[in-house]
């Protein structure tokens, strides 16, 4: 039996992610563009370059399930699921005793709780405004004049921290101002930024609790110093994949492969 | 099936043309039969449209939509509200509005408040209840003569034969036997707002209740708040073939009486005891239990999977409601959505994914 292929297109607010996988589960391509204005157009090209990383062509996906803000714009997609469910059935996938994933995004940040399969059993969501996502440390990175990864550097947790809000961005890049204004070591504005999103994050998970071993996903899953906050808040090691952005791809790609042989199930029967 | 309603501000420009005498009333509660004794005709104002422009000099930011556009509508001195106000005492923010309407804004249309009992049935709220009826008909005799018991009977019964339809409607609505949509259905539930009664007992004759269950919706939900979800979420909701198949709303059926009560015999007697009877809310600090014990009985016969919260941002009442309603919900293993929507506002991209995301959870669409 020649191999079947299933794809996740993830198309979220700042990147498109797309996961390509065989029957079994092997990842054969991962791939991260910037959405940008159009997100058909990033779609068609992230797809079209995962294919080429995985030295496949259209005719051999057999299923693509389509996700993130963007899904409805994946005119290719066979299927299109929300990312709450995609990046519950990824983070399982990755690590099977996930019972709860945290998922901060560009534009909004999620804590989901899933069964024994991945599936969603509960979520809370917060979009209200761009506090708490990856969107927020864009704007504060370029605020403080550091790229991304300076911004994630790990600190001593029980370092000083400037007090920053966590309810709003642009009250926040306020207090940014006045702080550097006031000559704040960034080291502490850093800090105080990453404690902001933690007690964002926070206020989801007490809304709606935690199970099991919780994976954190999305691009901020790469700040270690918001990672090492995280779990001193939450008093727990975090699951952290080793590419956090395209779990919702992953997810994406093994619910087509379900709905694949799902609907090759009940038309042999 | 195709309802023929039409259009509020059309419907009551016709009506004010007509020299219809026409009361601007705010949500939500209050003796509407009393009104439509003196010939008046209830125009509610929930949500007017157009944009906030002038309230915002009156009120804070943290004020809720309702009141902010109700006080925007009322700043514009529209002719079709050509006999006064009326503001019953459904929160703080409205009676406070009422009060600010009156003493400290001016409007040229005279402005009357009802304070509508908080709490339960007992003696003192009834004998409460009875007084606030008789000193609002004064009231109204004082500009529209003495009331004409006849016509009080009349329109007791009028409202007694509305609120009979509506049960069965919502009866059918739970059984699948109703063929309407979710728009027609609230856009139905909300005509009585505005139709005239005898206008509205005629559209509500018009509804087709089937003898048997039709086939079921994909997916069934409760909804609870004040207001209905909007126009763009239920119309979302249709094209998902998601049905609100029972509904805990102010703007529904909270305005019903829990059961069918005995045709009108004393007039203010029937009044009073309807008041009493309606289901547990927020606005009058209702029982928290019984709301619960509501909420699942309705949701059991009607055969809900879940229960989605539309709550207006800033609603007092509800939001203090709303948390226990969750968090015991949640310890039933009953699956619970939650938006917080400003009138008018259009259905973002976020509040479409929550909705799909709740239905997958419902469905379990995601296949293991």
């Amino acid at each position: 039996m020649h191999n079947l292929y299933f794809a996740g297109v993830d198309v979220g607010s700042l990147s498109t992610d797309v996961c390509i996988i065989d029957q079994s589960g092997k990842v054969f391509s991962e791939m991260v563009m910037p959405t940008g204005v159009n997100g058909s157009e990033a779609a068609e090209r992230a797809f079209d370059a995962s294919l080429k990383q995985a030295d496949l062509t259209r005719t051999d996906i057999s299923a693509i399930t389509a996700t993130g803000y963007g899904r409805a714009s994946v005119a290719f997609a066979t299927g299109k699921t929300t990312e709450i469910s995609c990046h519950g059935v990824g983070a399982h996938q990755l690590f099977p005793k996930t019972g709860t994933v945290i998922d901060i995004g560009g534009q909004d940040s999620k804590v989901i709780q899933v069964d024994t399969h991945g599936r969603m059993l509960d979520f809370a969501m917060n979009d209200k405004c761009a506090a708490g996502t990856g969107r927020f440390l864009e704007v504060m990175a370029n605020r403080l004049e550091l790229d991304l990864d300076e911004l994630s550097n790990p600190l001593n947790i029980k370092g000083e921290s400037a007090p920053i809000s966590s309810t709003c961005t642009v009250f926040a890049e306020s207090e940014v101002i006045s702080l550097l204004a006031k000559n704040t070591p960034r080291e502490e504005i850093v800090h105080g930024l990453q404690r902001s999103i933690v007690n964002r994050i926070w206020g989801m998970v007490t809304s709606i609790g935690i199970q099991g071993e919780v994976t954190l996903t999305g691009g901020v899953a790469h700040n270690r110093g918001l990672v090492a906050l995280l779990e001193a808040k939450l008093g727990l090691s975090l699951n952290i994949p080793d590419n956090p952005q395209t779990v919702g791809a992953l997810g994406g790609a093994h619910i087509a492969c379900r709905a694949y042989h799902s609907t090759l199930e009940s038309s042999t029967t | 099936m195709n309802l023929s309603i039409p259009e509020r501000s059309e419907y009551l420009k016709i009506l004010s043309d007509s020299d219809q005498k026409i009361m601007g009333v705010l949500p939500a509660l209050y003796p509407r039969e009393l009104l439509w004794a003196f010939d008046l005709h209830a125009a509610e104002i929930w949500d007017p449209p157009g944009d906030i422009l002038h309230a915002n000099a009156h009120l804070q930011t943290t004020i809720c939509p309702v009141v902010k556009k109700s006080l925007e509508f009322i700043l514009k001195e529209p002719d079709v509200i050509n006999t006064g106000y009326l503001f019953p005492h459904t929160c703080d923010s409205l009676q406070n509005l009422g009060t600010q309407v009156k003493d400290l804004i001016g409007v040229s249309l005279p402005v009357y408040t009802f304070y509508n009992p908080k709490g339960s049935f007992n003696n003192t709220t009834t004998k409460y209840y009875r007084e606030i009826l008789q000193n609002f008909q004064s009231m109204l005799e004082v500009s529209y003569g003495t009331l004409d018991s006849e016509k009080l009977q009349a329109a007791c019964l009028l409202g007694h034969r509305i609120d009979s339809r509506l049960m069965d409607i919502q009866e059918a609505r739970q059984t699948d036997r109703l063929l309407l949509g979710n728009q027609e259905y609230f856009q139905l539930m909300r005509a009585q707002e505005y139709l005239l009664p005898k206008d509205y007992m005629s559209l509500l004759e018009q509804v087709e209740i089937l003898d048997q269950p039709s086939e079921g919706a994909k997916a069934r939900i409760l909804v609870s708040g004040i207001l209905p979800p909007s126009p763009q979420i239920l119309d979302f909701l249709d094209k998902l073939g998601v049905s609100i198949v029972a509904d805990d709303l102010l703007a529904g059926s909270r305005r019903l009486p829990k059961f069918p009560m005995d045709p009108p015999d004393s007039p203010l007697d029937y009044l009073t005891d309807r008041f009493f009877i309606l289901p547990p809310c927020s606005t009058r600090g209702g029982d928290l239990d019984e709301r619960l014990h509501q909420l699942n009985k309705r949701s059991k016969s009607s055969k809900a999977q879940g229960v989605l919260f539309d709550l207006v941002k800033f609603c007092e009442p509800e939001l203090f409601d709303h948390r226990l309603l969750v968090k015991t919900l949640r310890e039933q293993k009953i699956p619970v959505l939650t938006l917080e929507t400003e009138l008018d506002s259009h259905l973002s991209g976020q509040d479409k994914t929550r909705i799909e995301a709740f239905i997958e959870l419902l469905f379990e669409m995601v296949p293991r």
